[in-house]
């Protein structure tokens, strides 16, 4: 912000050492504090290279709580970052491929395949924003995107083809991550990851159903639209039951509302039930 | 005593009458901020804009504070929200550049020694603040409601 009064100087050195806490080897969320940090930086410099050359001189290789930590305090920042941070990102996604080397098979505490489904999960969003550069990190409901897809059907057809695609993603690795609890203890450092995951899966859902409902008055045509009402309707019922799961995690639901879904998909032919707010 | 060690800092620090003004408003006192305090402040954001600056930059370190100072973010965001309604339009503008802020605040967390979630408030508050900076029209309304009354 131009009218943020920002000690220049001060905040760099500052920075390294948030992304130090926020990646440290404690088996804990990143501490939200140190990840808000983060993001403010992005906002006030209109740059995150720096926050990308800290995280690099991090030893988050060395140790897969720390890894795990890293990509979870990544995928907040891709989110709530200044939108240059997902325009910058694309250059270092050679190295994010490279953390997956760095634990082999489940890994001491189980984070191997976590890891791995993570860094996946992340190059997907990347390439994703990469297409379609007019979303926002956290697929923010916008009135103009839909408008956008009534001029072009076919560019609207792709977009959600690749949204749901990439819907499906998430869905798998929060089914790993709910697999991936341990009995006995608190499962906080793995939860946290489902806090971005919820967030990112209703914005989608949200720009779906929107997309989805403008072109079918923009076309009209119903049958041609039918693949993505029934991918939709199976996309629905997935997300209720992730929901409901979520909604049994005390620790999730302090922190963020867990969007409730109808139990029936909204019908896409009207113009009513517009998604809930989160 | 804490706020005898504030009157200090005040002195020492060598903070203007204004910023002492929003520190006291948005200190760790139990209470506050009155609404004499907030008017106090709305009113001050009016003036030069040495002044209006030398608020939001004491707004902007409390809303920042970290999280044992709960009250301090709690307090500057209902600070916020009285100049965004009844301060000059100043504030709307630098509301809007700086969103990020607050927005960021909605998952603002502190637990403390007894294991309450102080945290709690400034989330609600601080999700409050973000669909009024963004709801062009209701805050135009508001504001509009408030200086009628």
């Amino acid at each position: 912000g131009s009218t943020r009064n920002v000690d220049m100087s001060r905040s760099e050195s500052d920075l390294v050492i948030n992304i130090k806490k926020a990646t440290n080897m404690e088996e804990t969320a990143p501490k939200r504090k140190h990840v808000r940090s983060c993001i403010v930086y992005t906002w006030d410099h209109k740059s995150s290279q720096s926050f990308w050359a800290g995280m690099k001189v991090q030893p988050i290789m060395a140790d897969e709580v720390q890894t795990f930590k890293a990509l979870i305090s990544i995928h907040k920042v891709l989110q709530e970052g200044h939108p240059v941070t997902i325009r910058e990102a694309h250059a270092h996604t050679g190295w994010l491929e490279s953390l997956t080397r760095g634990v082999a098979g489940e890994g001491l505490r189980g984070y191997g395949p976590l890891i791995r489904e993570y860094i996946y999960f992340l190059l997907a969003k990347l390439a994703f924003h990469r297409h379609h550069p007019e979303f926002n990190g956290v697929f923010d409901y916008e009135e103009y995107i839909s408008l956008k897809s009534i001029n072009d059907p076919n560019e609207g057809y792709e977009t959600i083809t690749d949204l749901m695609t990439l819907q499906d993603q998430i869905d798998a690795f929060q089914k790993l991550v709910f697999s991936h609890f341990r009995h006995g203890v608190n499962n906080e450092c793995r939860i946290s990851c489902l806090v971005p995951l919820v967030q990112e899966s209703y914005g989608i859902y949200k720009f779906i159903t929107s997309m989805l409902r403008a072109m079918h008055q923009s076309t009209g045509d119903d049958d041609a639209l039918a693949p993505l009402r029934d991918r939709y309707d199976g996309q629905h019922h997935r997300l209720v039951r992730f929901y409901y799961e979520c909604s049994n995690l005390r620790y999730l639901t302090s922190l963020i509302t867990v969007p409730k879904l109808p139990q029936d998909p909204p019908n896409l032919l009207s113009e009513e039930d517009a998604p809930p707010a989160l | 005593m804490s706020k005898v060690i504030r009157t200090v800092k005040n002195v020492t620090k060598g903070y203007s009458s204004t910023q002492v003004k929003v520190r006291n408003a948005t200190s760790n006192d139990l209470w506050g901020p009155t609404g004499t305090e907030m008017s106090d402040i709305a009113r001050m954001t009016f003036e030069t804009t040495h002044e209006f600056f030398e608020i939001m930059d004491m707004l902007d370190k409390r809303l920042n504070d970290k999280g044992k100072n709960w009250r301090h973010v709690l307090k500057a965001l209902k600070v916020l929200d009285y100049c965004l309604h009844e301060g000059s339009e100043h504030v709307v503008v630098w509301a809007k550049d700086n969103i990020y802020i607050i927005k960021t605040l909605r998952e603002f967390q502190f637990i403390d020694e007894d294991g309450r979630d102080q945290g709690l408030n400034v989330r609600i508050s601080a999700k409050e603040l973000t669909s009024l900076i963004m709801d062009e029209d209701r805050l135009r309304n508001e504001r509009k409601d408030r200086k009628a009354s």
